[in-house]
């Protein structure tokens, strides 16, 4: 069972530590990083980022290979497409599709982007408590003019929580329903169609019900959507100020 | 014929700060033909030690074998049915018995057999023939249970584990269920029923095991539980217990209301006698 998959893991690292909104900052400066590197040698430096934050923040492998593992199909889609539908000098031929050099390149580099993407976005979710995030989020949000759009920071925060929070959520009821349908013989290997049947119906179902059920308990306790203060306050300090600025710095310099 | 559980230590989350053992040094084994229980408070282990029964997951240390069978084995699935808690959630069929007829289609059955293992797993639940064409999502929550119970009965398999398969059942209900499960007994079947609440069910059971954080704390006959266990007793037994300590001779070890009843009447009578 994977239940790790994007959840918070507790510790006590200075990346735990850090401001939410440092982390959210350092979180898209990453992803910006990873879009615009466009050889194997930028990504392998934003390769050498990541696992020094990872081994910063004492984060084991399993949390990170659980974010990844469920993805690798996706990722390896990604690599099959750009391996054959790119023009360039032809690598080997199948099925009368031709293999690039190009499209090998292209292949690593996209799902390398992907990869990365997942890495950096489990090692946020696992470093910061979900109410923290929602927090930074919000506080992020709150310069700029959406209530001319009719929503407020609160609620695109909460929003963002909630989904965040939906994430483990759902995982872990895929592992149970998989375990069921399991238990009474399905060969997931064999039968790939059938697995998907079985398992996407209640799924959806769950993923409602489930939605349903928050969206009552929220209104039953009153909620309202507007300024809600949080039990932690994250205060920005020297020191996190500085975490981000060395972060950005180096991210760009190096990419 | 037998699951077998020697020395299992099974941790959740390895290696992480959520690192959780919730099973330390289990041993137990459960033979063909009987009717088991497994006990304890919630959050106790017993829904991740029944998880290691079909291999669902692998011991960190020990062993578990089903009919000397490591429990991994892809062949162990034919043997050992787990249906797990909220079994409501893992209906898909279009019609009750499309999902009902998913186990024994998986395991290799067809045609009339597989007409007739379906509908008779569906009427030994009391499902009357007029929702088998039924969409399985528009009967009510007891039935959709009673539907997914049906669903792993089907398979005829040797040994049938249920997680809390009463919680949330009315009366009735579970009045059905349990009489279901002791028919398939009867013919020879396992039933492992796991509950945080068993003891109105000691008096169906062979053997039962109790769990404690993790710790397997108690394995006996349920006579042996009452005269033993701390705690989770039948109030039928602390009743009993209580008329021992106001100074009636009854027996202490008594489970069921049967036996109570004509345990109290013996002790009353003699009174009546020795007045007379
Ligand atoms: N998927 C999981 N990941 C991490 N910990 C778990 C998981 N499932 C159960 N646990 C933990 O293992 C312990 C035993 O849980 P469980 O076997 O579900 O108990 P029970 O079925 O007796 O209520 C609990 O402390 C629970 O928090
Ligand atoms: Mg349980």
């Amino acid at each position: 069972m994977n239940t790790l998959f994007f959840r918070y893991v507790p510790g006590n690292s200075i990346v735990h530590r850090l401001d939410p909104r440092v982390k959210i900052a350092g979180m898209l400066i990453a992803s910006i990083s990873i879009f615009i590197s466009s050889s194997l040698r930028e990504m392998a430096v934003v390769a050498l980022v990541f696992f020094l934050l990872a081994l910063i923040s004492s984060i084991s492998v399993r949390v990170i290979l659980s974010a990844v593992r469920p993805m690798l199909m996706f990722l390896g889609i990604i690599f099959i497409l750009q391996l054959f539908l790119t023009e360039g000098n032809p690598l080997f031929s199948l099925v009368g599709l031709d293999a690039t050099y190009e499209g090998l390149a292209l292949g690593v580099l996209m799902s390398m982007r992907f990869l990365f993407l997942l890495m950096f976005a489990s090692l946020l979710t696992a470093t910061t408590a979900p109410s923290l995030m929602t927090t930074g989020i919000e506080k992020m949000l709150r310069p700029l003019p959406l209530k001319r759009l009719g929503i407020s920071s609160f609620d695109l925060a909460t929003m963002m929580f909630l989904s965040l929070h939906f994430v483990p959520l759902l995982y872990g009821s895929f592992s149970h329903l998989r375990d069921a349908q399991v238990s009474r013989g399905l060969d997931m290997a064999r039968n790939p169609f059938k697995a998907v049947y079985s398992l996407s119906v209640p799924m959806v179902r769950t993923a409602f019900i489930s939605a349903e059920e928050v969206a009552v308990a929220m209104e039953s306790r009153c909620y309202q959507g507007v300024n809600r203060s949080s039990l932690n306050e994250p205060v920005m300090q020297k020191n996190d100020l500085a975490a981000l600025l060395v972060f950005g710095i180096v991210m760009f310099l190096l990419v | 014929m037998s699951i077998d559980v020697r020395n299992l230590t099974f941790r959740y989350d390895r290696g992480t700060s959520l690192e959780k053992t919730s099973l330390e040094d289990v041993s137990l084994s459960i033979d063909k033909g009987e009717f088991v229980l497994i006990g304890g408070e919630i959050g106790s282990g017993k829904s991740t030690l029944v998880r290691h029964f079909n291999g669902l997951l692998k011991p960190f240390s020990g062993q578990v074998t089903v009919d000397g069978m490591a429990a991994h084995e892809k062949k162990v699935k034919a043997r050992v049915g787990v249906l797990f808690q909220f079994p409501q959630q893992q209906l898909f069929g279009r019609t009750v018995f499309e999902d009902v007829a998913f186990g024994p289609r998986n395991f290799g059955y067809r045609g009339n057999e597989l007409d007739l293992q379906v509908h008779s797993a569906l009427e030994l639940l009391g499902l009357g023939k007029e929702i088998y064409s039924v969409s399985p999502f528009r009967l009510s929550g007891g039935q959709m249970r009673l539907v997914a119970i049906a669903g792993v009965l089907a398979s005829r398999l040797d040994y049938i584990v249920l997680d809390e398969p009463f919680s949330g059942l009315d009366a009735e209900n579970k009045k059905i269920l349990l009489s279901a499960l002791r028919h398939l007994n009867s013919r020879g079947t396992s039933v492992i029923v796991v509950s945080h609440r068993m003891s109105d069910l000691l008096s169906v059971a062979d053997r039962v095991f109790l769990l404690d954080q993790g710790n397997l704390v108690f394995g006996g006959t349920p006579a042996e539980y009452v005269k033993h266990a701390p705690s989770h007793l039948p109030e039928i037994t602390c009743l009993m217990k209580e008329l021992r300590r106001k100074g009636f001779d009854v027996r202490g070890d008594i489970f069921n209301i049967d036996d109570a009843f004509s345990e109290i009447s013996r002790v009353l009578n003699t009174k009546e006698a020795v007045r007379r």
